[in-house]
C-alpha cells in the first residue's frame, strides 16, 4: 500500500517552523551587528558583555535557589501524593485527584493572580519565600502525574515478595520500591527543576519589588534591554535544555 | 487433629463479596496439596492468609500449632513463588536469590556459599549475573523457587505458577516441581485453576467455589466420585440429567425417573428416598456406543440416541448425541486402529450404555456456576455451544 | 488491593495523602475561592482591597471595552488550537508510522522546543519578526510587504507566536495516542474500499480521540490565559484577558477588578473543560478500571 507523502511534508515543515527562528536566534548571538539583520562578521563580544554583567549572575543564583527549594518541597509531595492516589480508592482520593490535576489545566496567569491575591489577603510580603510557596505549588501536580505514570507500571507484588523473604515493611521500601522507581522519581524531579527554572507569569505575580529570577530579568531585558545579549543568553539556555532533555530521557529509558 | 496447616472456620469479605467464607482445612507436614477453582473462588485468598498478606476477618491460621493469624508475613516460616515469580528486576540472579539471607543479616560469606549451592542445584551457575530480563521463562520459575528455598521454610506456597508458562515449558516444569517436592520433603500448598496441574502433582485436592470447599479428597476420589455437581462439571466433563427417585430398589440403588427415558439405576451413596429430585451425572467416558443393541442385564443402563456430531481428536473421539430432551456426550478412546472400522456417522442411530456405578446423584448446580463449567449442563435447543467446542483439550 | 497487609495499609492512607493534600487546599483552592471573593470587594486608594461588598466591580465588567477583549481572547484561541490541530495531527501520524530507530529522534525534536524557555522562544520569533530582521528583509526584498510595515504588534503576530508555543503541547498527547493506534485498521478500511483521505477520517481520528481531546484542551486552556505573547509580540489592537489582568494588577493597582477579569478567565477555561470532561466520560464509560 502506498502511503501518502503529505504526513511527511506537514512534520518536515513543522520542525522547520520549530527551529528556524531559533536557528536564527543562535546564528544571531554570534553575529557583530546589533539587529541581526545582516551578518557583520564573528564575535563573542555578547557572550563576554554577558557574562561580565553581574545582574545576570545575581539572577541566576536566585533563579536556582528557587528551584532547587521548589524542587525538594514538590518532589516530596509529589511523590507521596502520587503513591496516594496509585494505592487508594475512596472518595478522598477522588477528592486528592482533582486537586493535584487541577494546576495542570488551569491557565497560569490564574494561578499567579490567585496566589498574589492570597498573600496580600494574608497581609504576607512578597518575596522569595512566596515564590518558592507558588512554585512548590504548580510542580507538585507535575511529579505527582510523573511518577503516577511510573508507579502504573511497578509491580506490587514485588513488595510482597520482599516481605515473604523476611523484610520488613521499611527494608522493602528502601530496598525494592526506592531503587526501581528512583528514575521515575528522578524524572519528576528533574521536570520541577525545569518548570521552575522556566516560569516567568507566576513568579511574575509573585515576585516582591526588587526580586529578580532569570525568567523576570529576562523579560524586562526584552521589553528595554539589548537583543545581542538576549540571543547569548538564550543560546546558552537552549544548550542547558537539551542537555536536560537528553538526561531526563535516559533515565526515563532505565526506568523502563 | 495434629496437621501441620490449620485453617479454623476462616472468613474473608471484600465490600459484599464473601471470598472466604468459614473454611476450615487441615494440611499435613510434607504433603503435596492443592487449592484448585476457578478465579475469584478464594484460593488465592486462602493462600494469601497463610503467607500472611491478607488477615482474615474471622478465624484463625496455625502453623505446627502455632496460632500465626496476626504474624507479619516477614516473620513466618512460609515462602511464596508468585504467580509471575516477582523476581526484583534490579537485582542479578544471586542477588534474587540471596535477598532473604540477606536481610536476615545473616554473614555474607555464608550467604554466597549457600547461594553457589542454590545456584548449582537449579543449573543456574553461567547465569547468576545475569539480569533476570535476561533469562527465560523456566530459569525464572528456578531462580523463584531457590529464592524461596534457601530461606528453609517449613512451607512452600505456588500461585498459579506454571500460568505464565507455554505448554510444552509447563508440562516440563510441571515435572520438576514434583522432583523438588521429593527432594526437599517440605509442605507444597499450589493454587491452580488447571485440573490437569492440581491432579498431576497433588496428594491431596480442594476443590473450591464460591469461597467454599466443595471437596476435598485425593485427585482419583474427585475425579471419580465427585460430590456435588460443581465438582463434577469442573473437573473433567459430564452429562447431567434431571430426574426423580421412583424406587429404592436395594441399599445400594435407586431407579430414576426420568423424561424422554426409561427408568434408570443408578448408585445411590446419599441415602435418597423415593421422590426426591435429583441430577444423575455421567462422565462421557464412561458410556459406550455401539451400532447393535449391547448385552443389557441389571448392572447397566442402556438407552438409544441419535448422533448429532462426530468430532475426531486423534486419540480419541467425541460424540454429541441426541437422547429424549437431553444432548449427550460420549467419548470413545481409540485403542486400536480405526481406520478400517465402519465409522458411526451423522444422524446414525446408535445404543448407549453405561455402568450402573459409574452414574452419581448430585443436587442441582447453581445457574451462576455453569459459566466456570467445562461444558454446562444442557438440553436440547438451548445452546449449541457444546458443538462448536469439539471437546476439551 | 489496599486491604492487604504490607508497605502501605488502609490505615496509612490520611498520612500519605494530607501532604499534598493540605498544601493544594491551602495554596490552591482557598486562593482560589479568594479570587471569586475579591471580585465582590471594592477598591481602596492605595492599591489594597477595601472593606465592605460590592456588586461595583462586577458591574464595571459591562464596560464596553470588555466584550470586544473578551471575544478577541476567544477567536484567537480557537484559531490557534484548530491551527495546531491541523498541523500537529499529521505530524503525530507521521511519527507513530516512521521506521522505529527514528522514533526517539523525532521525539527529541518535539521536546526540545517543548522545555525550552517559553521566553526564549517568544523572544526567537520578535527577532525574526523584527524590522530591522532577516524575514522582514527577505519579505520587503520581494515586495511581499510595504518597507515600512510591520510584521509585529498585531493579532496577526500573536496568532502565529501562540501557534509556535503551543504546537509541542498538542504534538505530544496526539503523537501518544497515534503510538497505541493499530495501524491494521487503516489496511482493513482500505481493504474495504475506503480512500486513504477517508480511511484517516473515519478510522485513525475516531482512534486517536482521547488524544485529539487531550491535545484540545492543553492548547485552548493556555492560549485562553495568555498574557506574555500578546504582551510582548502584540500591539493596543490585540490585547487579550490576561493583559488586561496584570494591567489591573501592576499598572492600575485595582485588585477587585483584577479578579472580577480573572472570574470571568476562569469561566471562559471551565467551559471547555467541563464540556471535554463529559465528552471524554461518554466515550469510553468502561475504560475506567484500574486493572
Amino acid at each position: 500500500m502506498k502511503r501518502s507523502v503529505t504526513p511527511f511534508v506537514i512534520t518536515a515543515a513543522v520542525l522547520a517552523f520549530f527551529y528556524l527562528p531559533i536557528v536564527v536566534l543562535v546564528v544571531n548571538s554570534f553575529n557583530a551587528s546589533r539587529f541581526g539583520g545582516e551578518w557583520n562578521g564573528f564575535t563573542l563580544q555578547w557572550y563576554r558583555k554577558l557574562l561580565a554583567s553581574p545582574d545576570i549572575w545575581h539572577a541566576l543564583g536566585n533563579t536556582f535557589t528557587i528551584a532547587v527549594l521548589a524542587t525538594v518541597g514538590s518532589t516530596v509531595l509529589g511523590t507521596t501524593a502520587a503513591f496516594a492516589l496509585d494505592r487508594y480508592r475512596s472518595r478522598l482520593q477522588d477528592a486528592h485527584y482533582l486537586l493535584v490535576y487541577a494546576p495542570l489545566v488551569i491557565p497560569e496567569i490564574l494561578l499567579g493572580i490567585s496566589l498574589l491575591l492570597f498573600f496580600v489577603a494574608l497581609g504576607v510580603e512578597l518575596s522569595y519565600v512566596t515564590i518558592v510557596l507558588a512554585h512548590v505549588t504548580f510542580c507538585v501536580s507535575y511529579v505527582a502525574m510523573v511518577v503516577l505514570g511510573r508507579l502504573q507500571d511497578f509491580d506490587w507484588s514485588l513488595v510482597e515478595a520482599a516481605q515473604d523473604l523476611g523484610a520488613s515493611p521499611w527494608v522493602a521500601a528502601r530496598d525494592v520500591v526506592l531503587p526501581l522507581l528512583a528514575p521515575g522519581i528522578a524524572a519528576g524531579a528533574l521536570l520541577a527543576f525545569t518548570l521552575s527554572v522556566d516560569d516567568f507569569v507566576i513568579t511574575f505575580f509573585t515576585a516582591g519589588p526588587g526580586t529578580t529570577t532569570l525568567p523576570l530579568r529576562i523579560y524586562s531585558m526584552i521589553k528595554h534591554g539589548s537583543p545581542p545579549l538576549i540571543n547569548a543568553l538564550s543560546t546558552l539556555l537552549l544548550a542547558l535544555t537539551t542537555t536536560t532533555v537528553w538526561l531526563s530521557q535516559r533515565l526515563l529509558k532505565e526506568a523502563r | 487433629m495434629s496437621d501441620f496447616i490449620q485453617f479454623e472456620n476462616v472468613s474473608r469479605q471484600y465490600g459484599s463479596v464473601l471470598a472466604v467464607n468459614d473454611v476450615s482445612l487441615g494440611i499435613g507436614k510434607g504433603e503435596f496439596f492443592s487449592l484448585l477453582g476457578p478465579s475469584g473462588c478464594g484460593k488465592t485468598t486462602l493462600l494469601r492468609m497463610l503467607a500472611g498478606f491478607e488477615r482474615p476477618d474471622s478465624g484463625r491460621v496455625l502453623l505446627d500449632g502455632v496460632d500465626i493469624t496476626e504474624l507479619p508475613p516477614e516473620r513466618r516460616k512460609v515462602n511464596t513463588i508468585f504467580q509471575n515469580y516477582a523476581l526484583f528486576p534490579h537485582l542479578s540472579v544471586r542477588r534474587n536469590i540471596a535477598f532473604g539471607p540477606t536481610v536476615a543479616k545473616r554473614p555474607r560469606r555464608e550467604v554466597d556459599e549457600e547461594v553457589d549451592k542454590m545456584l548449582a542445584l537449579i543449573q543456574m551457575r553461567d547465569h547468576a549475573d545475569k539480569r533476570v530480563d535476561q533469562i527465560s521463562g523456566g530459569q525464572k520459575q528456578r531462580v523463584a523457587i531457590a529464592r524461596a528455598l534457601i530461606n528453609k521454610p517449613a512451607v512452600l506456597l505456588l500461585d498459579e505458577p506454571l500460568a505464565a508458562l507455554d505448554l510444552k515449558l509447563r508440562q516440563r516444569m510441571l515435572i520438576e516441581l514434583d522432583m523438588v517436592h521429593d527432594q526437599v520433603g517440605i509442605t507444597f500448598v499450589f493454587v491452580t485453576h488447571d485440573q490437569g496441574e492440581a491432579m498431576s502433582l497433588a496428594d491431596r485436592v480442594a476443590v473450591m467455589n464460591h469461597g467454599r470447599i466443595e471437596q476435598l479428597g485425593r485427585p482419583v476420589e474427585i475425579y471419580e466420585a465427585p460430590q456435588t455437581s460443581f465438582v463434577a462439571a469442573f473437573i473433567g466433563d459430564s452429562n447431567f440429567f434431571e430426574g426423580v427417585v421412583a424406587e429404592v430398589t436395594d441399599v445400594e440403588h435407586v431407579l430414576l425417573r426420568i423424561d424422554g427415558f426409561d427408568d434408570l439405576r443408578a448408585f445411590n451413596d446419599k441415602g435418597l428416598h423415593e421422590g426426591d429430585r435429583v441430577f444423575l451425572s455421567v462422565r462421557p467416558e464412561k458410556i459406550r456406543i455401539s451400532r447393535e443393541q449391547p448385552l443389557g442385564g441389571p448392572d447397566h443402563n442402556t438407552t438409544r440416541a441419535v448422533v448429532d456430531d462426530v468430532i475426531y481428536l486423534g486419540t480419541h473421539t467425541r460424540f454429541w448425541l441426541r437422547a429424549g430432551e437431553y444432548r449427550i456426550a460420549v467419548e470413545q478412546q481409540h485403542n486400536r486402529f480405526v481406520l478400517d472400522e465402519q465409522p458411526i456417522r451423522w444422524k446414525d442411530e446408535v445404543w448407549l450404555q453405561w455402568h450402573v456405578d459409574d452414574g452419581f446423584m448430585l443436587e442441582r448446580y447453581a445457574e451462576s456456576d455453569e459459566a466456570l463449567m467445562a461444558i454446562p449442563p444442557q438440553r436440547v435447543g438451548e445452546s449449541n455451544a457444546g458443538l462448536e467446542d469439539g471437546g476439551r483439550g | 488491593m489496599a486491604e492487604t497487609r504490607g508497605l502501605l495499609e488502609r490505615r496509612h492512607e490520611p498520612w500519605i495523602t494530607l501532604p499534598s493534600f493540605l498544601w493544594l487546599v491551602v495554596l490552591f483552592t482557598i486562593p482560589a475561592a479568594i479570587v471569586f471573593a475579591i471580585a465582590f470587594k471594592p477598591s481602596d486608594p492605595f492599591g489594597g482591597i477595601g472593606a465592605g461588598w460590592t456588586l461595583h466591580t462586577l458591574a464595571s465588567l459591562g464596560d464596553p471595552n470588555y466584550p470586544a477583549i473578551l471575544w478577541r481572547t476567544v477567536w484567537l484561541s480557537v484559531v490557534t488550537t484548530v491551527a495546531c490541530l491541523v498541523l500537529a495531527t499529521p505530524t503525530a501520524y507521521y511519527m507513530a508510522r516512521v521506521a522505529q530507530r527514528w522514533r526517539p529522534l523525532l521525539v527529541l525534536a518535539i521536546i526540545v522546543p517543548f522545555w525550552t524557555s517559553f521566553l526564549v522562544r517568544i523572544f526567537a520569533w520578535k527577532v525574526v519578526l523584527h524590522p530591522e530582521g532577516p524575514l522582514k528583509h527577505a519579505l520587503a526584498a520581494l515586495h511581499l510587504v510595504p518597507a515600512d510595515g510591520s510584521l509585529l504588534y498585531h493579532s496577526g503576530a500573536v496568532l502565529l507566536v501562540l501557534v509556535y508555543t503551543e504546537l509541542p503541547f498538542a504534538i505530544l498527547p496526539l503523537y501518544a495516542a497515534a503510538e497505541k493506534f493499530d495501524f491494521r485498521l487503516l489496511e482493513a478500511a482500505r481493504d474495504l474500499g475506503a480512500g486513504p483521505f477517508r480511511a484517516f477520517w473515519i478510522v485513525f481520528l475516531p482512534g486517536i480521540r482521547r488524544g485529539l481531546l487531550t491535545a484540545t484542551l492543553v492548547t485552548l486552556i493556555p492560549a485562553l490565559g495568555s498574557y506574555v505573547v500578546p504582551d510582548l509580540v502584540g500591539g493596543p489592537t490585540s490585547e487579550m484577558l490576561g493583559n488586561k489582568i496584570a494591567q489591573r494588577t501592576f499598572s492600575d493597582r485595582n485588585l477587585p477588578h483584577a479578579s472580577a477579569l480573572s472570574a470571568l478567565l476562569a469561566l471562559a477555561v471551565l467551559v471547555p473543560s467541563v464540556l471535554a470532561i463529559t465528552l471524554s466520560r461518554r466515550g469510553d464509560r468502561s475504560a475506567q478500571v484500574k486493572p
